[in-house]
């Protein structure tokens, strides 16, 4: 009897611990915030099958099919996407140990990539799961100009199974990451080592996306005239890394944060036609026209970054309604932070930038939808639509109240934290 | 003197120190007479909450606080009419490091740690307080109007600190008068920097005992001036005076009961290290930060250290703060230990002090603790409970008015006013932006510095 109990527990969780756990999962809310086009808001119930939202039922009087396991919450939203974050690569405890977000060695690392620093076990990975956090854009850190590639992930969460950080990653390669202002000049410059000022880390970009653009021409050259095995020119592994971004295949996020800093990456952007988006952008209402005209998307935040560098004095916790409202596509991103709080949360910043002035509804779009949309994962996350991943969050109150609370979460259709 | 003379004497005097602040924003005096709110619900936190409230103020002092109707109104007072709002206490942070770590924060500037020896109680925060820095009004944008501005946590006993009211433009206008101010002490991992330097301490029996060393030195010090003491009350003409020691008499007074010993201290042990040096010298302590008191919550409670609790978003960013966690200030109030809520500004912003008590709430903690947490528990440890901290007839007349209730995402400090004055009003533009922020643009940005963004 006992092996027997024993087989069938080792069974359950080697289901389990598949990707997809074929739990069907009825959630009731008060207030369904889909996030697809049509009024947000009213009651209705959410179904999950085979790890995918089923179907979305709209309507007070909604009663589960039979064999779905029900859960019941006041709001009901998409898991919540953080489009930029160190979270998996720059850990809790702050030691070298868990410190994996800036290889600073040299200003050019544009062939790393987040995905092979990424600790799927991360105390602030679950951490933030529990705030409802289910996708994330994990990031390298600040100091380089060029920092390397980050990739989006799914989170786990303090019930989650255990997982890899490939089988966690929904994007291995998701953009590469470039940094202006006053961090990569501090990192090297200190040690008398270039960029030293804000026209080296530009010339830097410049230099190896123009080192780029040659590289491809010499391989299309080659290919142009036979490709000759013995003529092939040989393999770079960090321009290799530059082609996507070149062709545009891949985008660019630069974080900026003072107003010239990002005039100069749209500058750089445009000077080599890449898609791109800005990212961070603390002085970015100061050019909103710019930003505006250039039809460039930004990545907002952390709303509640600390004001003492000079480069985000200027911060307000109105920066995400300001961009919104000169019709700025936006997305919240809760960014790196070196000391305490080592991690900013999401759904708190959302907090403050629905208080001051974007509402609550729009900065949930800011953070599910149109996060989605920018990091273009629309098809998969982002909104409760039968066929996306079944990545839900449910609240006991509206999401950003203070005193609310989280009362589960669900990824790819698993719980993965219940609040006791 | 009589005593109308005597009140006209303070009159004129009140007057005066007014006309002083010039650096603070076009404000309405409520010192040429009586100001009268009315309308708002009023937490008075010595009592329940009031629905129509009323709040009669004069000479920046509470005159009195009660229901519609039930008080008396002075003919020819201002009235605000404050309807539909919520009106509360300034609030008390009870550790913060404003005007000392100023806005912008860089070499030049920064004044908290004088990392040059790990005790240091001579030092006076006061002297290293810049009046004019942002970060003092976006505290007031936040509704804080007392402050504990302490020196920081790099060293052992880091120096004096200073309690004040965010108004005035030089530091003796800030000060509370009568007040000598706290002495702030560190202990896990901070002071143990001087260890990467290969100089004392390097690990936490360091601490301990450096602070046991100086402690000991006072107390022999204040023997030696008991004994001169005695000595001239015998009527002996020959005793000669101990030598004054500048950093003894501050320590001294620690052990006197007369200043309160502000301890930074996060991780359970090093919390009761801090219980510990304070049962052997019977001094009075606050545990400041206490990331883990909720592992010693006994302790505290039979000793009746209060915790000074910085509520923080995320655990981590330094090892001692990695078990960090919002049910913590909840627990501490369930097992009977005074909790109140500090900003440790820069850590976290002085304008969303009150989201900190409202994550406690989220965590676990009453509303009504919550709402002490932010103003009479941290009032009363800095010895300013009879002062602030409440709306009580007789007490300064510090109060915020809200957009609503103070634990919703969605209120905003509408206005905060000091001794009757009012430092900070959300509708003006230029108030705005120390609440909001890109107050700093004006400088880089003339053209947008008034109003317009």
């Amino acid at each position: 009897m006992r092996v027997l109990r024993l087989a069938l527990c080792f069974l359950a969780m080697a289901i389990c611990a598949l990707p997809v756990c074929a739990q069907k999962i009825a959630i009731i809310a008060d207030h369904v915030y889909t996030m697809e086009s049509g009024a947000q808001g009213g009651p209705g119930m959410v179904l999950i099958n085979n790890g995918k939202i089923e179907a979305v039922h709209a309507g007070a009087t909604a009663k589960a099919p039979t064999g779905y396991e029900v859960y019941r919450a006041a709001y009901v939203t998409p898991g919540l996407i953080d489009t930029d974050t160190t979270a998996g690569i720059s850990g809790a405890y702050n030691i070298p140990h868990d410190q994996d977000e800036d290889e600073a060695t040299d200003p050019n690392t544009a062939d790393v990539r987040s995905l092979d620093s990424f600790n799927p076990n991360e105390i602030l990975v679950s951490y933030i799961n529990q705030y409802g956090v289910t996708t994330i854009q994990s990031a390298p850190g600040p100091k380089n100009p060029i920092a390397g590639r980050a990739g989006i992930f799914k989170t786990r969460g303090p019930q989650s199974p255990a997982a890899t950080a490939d089988q966690l990653a929904m994007r291995a390669e998701s953009a590469m990451i470039f940094n202006l202002g006053d961090i990569p000049k501090s990192t090297y410059g200190s040690a008398h080592k270039a960029p030293m000022t804000r026209m080296k880390t530009a010339e830097i970009i410049r230099h190896a996306l123009s080192d780029a653009q040659a590289y491809q021409q010499k391989w299309d050259t080659w290919k142009k005239e036979g490709s000759d095995a013995s003529k092939q020119p040989s393999r770079d592994v960090r321009l290799d890394a530059l082609l996507p971004v070149v062709n545009g295949t891949m985008p660019a996020v630069f974080t900026a944060q003072r107003a010239d800093d990002i005039i100069t990456a749209m500058r750089i952007a445009n000077e080599f036609h890449l898609k791109y988006m800005l990212a961070s952008v603390t002085e970015g209402y100061l050019v909103r026209d710019q930003i505006k005209n250039a039809g460039v998307p930004c990545l907002v935040g952390p709303i509640m970054q600390r004001l003492e560098s000079p480069q985000t004095a200027n911060a307000t916790y109105e920066i995400a309604a300001l961009l919104e409202q000169a019709g700025i596509p936006i997305a919240l991103m809760s960014g790196y932070e070196a000391y305490v709080p080592k991690n900013r949360v999401l759904l708190f910043e959302g907090g403050i930038a629905a208080a001051n002035g974007l509402g609550m509804e729009k900065t949930l779009r800011a953070i599910t939808i149109d996060a989605a949309k920018i990091l273009g994962i629309q098809d998969r996350v982002g909104s409760l639509a039968p066929g996306k991943d079944g990545d839900v969050a449910l609240f006991d109150g509206d999401p950003f109240e203070y005193t609310s609370h989280v009362l589960g979460v669900f990824v790819n259709g698993q719980l993965s934290y219940q609040r006791k | 003197m009589h005593w109308t003379a005597r009140i006209g004497c303070v009159f004129v005097l009140v007057g005066c120190l007014l006309s002083l602040s010039s650096g603070m924003p076009a404000q309405e005096s409520a010192s040429g007479g009586t100001l009268v709110v009315k309308g708002a619900k009023i937490y008075p936190i010595s009592g329940p909450p009031i629905e129509h409230g009323v709040l009669v103020v004069a000479n920046g002092k509470i005159v009195a606080v009660g229901e519609e109707g039930k008080i008396s109104v002075p003919a020819g007072a201002t009235v605000e009419d404050a309807s539909g709002k919520v009106l509360m206490p300034g609030i008390v942070d009870s550790h913060s490091h404003i005007g000392i770590d100023p806005n912008p924060l860089v070499a030049d500037s920064g004044d908290a740690n004088e990392m040059t020896g790990p005790i240091e109680p001579a030092l006076r925060a006061l002297d290293a307080i810049d009046p004019a820095d942002p970060n003092i009004r976006m505290a007031t944008a936040g509704g804080v109007t007392t402050a504990n501005i302490l020196p920081g946590s790099g060293n052992v006993m880091g120096g004096q600190s200073a309690y004040v009211k965010l108004r005035g433009t030089t530091i003796e206008q800030m000060l509370i008068p009568g007040t000598i101010g706290g002495m702030k002490m560190a202990n896990g991992t901070n002071p143990k920097g001087y260890g990467r330097r290969d100089l004392a301490p390097m690990t936490r029996m360091e601490e301990a005992a450096l602070a046991r060393g100086i402690y000991e030195k006072a107390q022999q010090y204040q023997e030696k001036w008991a004994a001169y003491n005695k000595a001239v009350a015998a009527g002996d003409k020959t005793a000669k005076a101990p030598e004054h020691d500048l950093g003894l008499d501050p320590v001294v007074q620690i052990l006197e009961g007369k200043r309160i010993v502000h301890n930074h201290s996060h991780r359970a042990d090093d919390i009761m290290t801090v219980l510990r040096l304070a049962d052997e010298f019977h001094y009075r302590v606050v545990v400041h930060h206490g990331s883990e008191a909720c592992k010693v919550t006994d302790e505290l409670a039979k000793r009746h250290v209060p915790v000074s609790y910085t509520m923080v978003d995320s655990p981590g960013g330094k090892l001692e703060t990695i078990n960090i966690d919002m049910s913590c200030p909840g627990m501490l109030e369930k097992a009977g230990v005074k909790v109140a809520f500090n900003t440790d500004d820069p850590i976290t912003p002085s304008r969303l002090l009150l989201r900190q008590a409202a994550l406690a709430v989220r965590g676990g903690m009453s509303t009504d603790a919550a709402l002490k947490g932010l103003t009479i528990y941290p009032a009363e440890m800095l010895d300013l409970g009879d002062r602030v901290g409440s709306l009580q007839a007789g007490k300064d007349a510090d109060f915020i008015i809200l957009s609503g209730e103070p634990f919703s995402v969605y209120t905003h400090v509408l206005q905060t006013w000091i001794e009757g004055q009012k430092v900070f009003d959300r509708s003006d533009p230029r108030d705005l932006r120390y609440a909001t922020g890109g107050f700093f643009e004006a400088a880089h940005y003339p053209s947008l510095a008034e109003g317009g963004k």
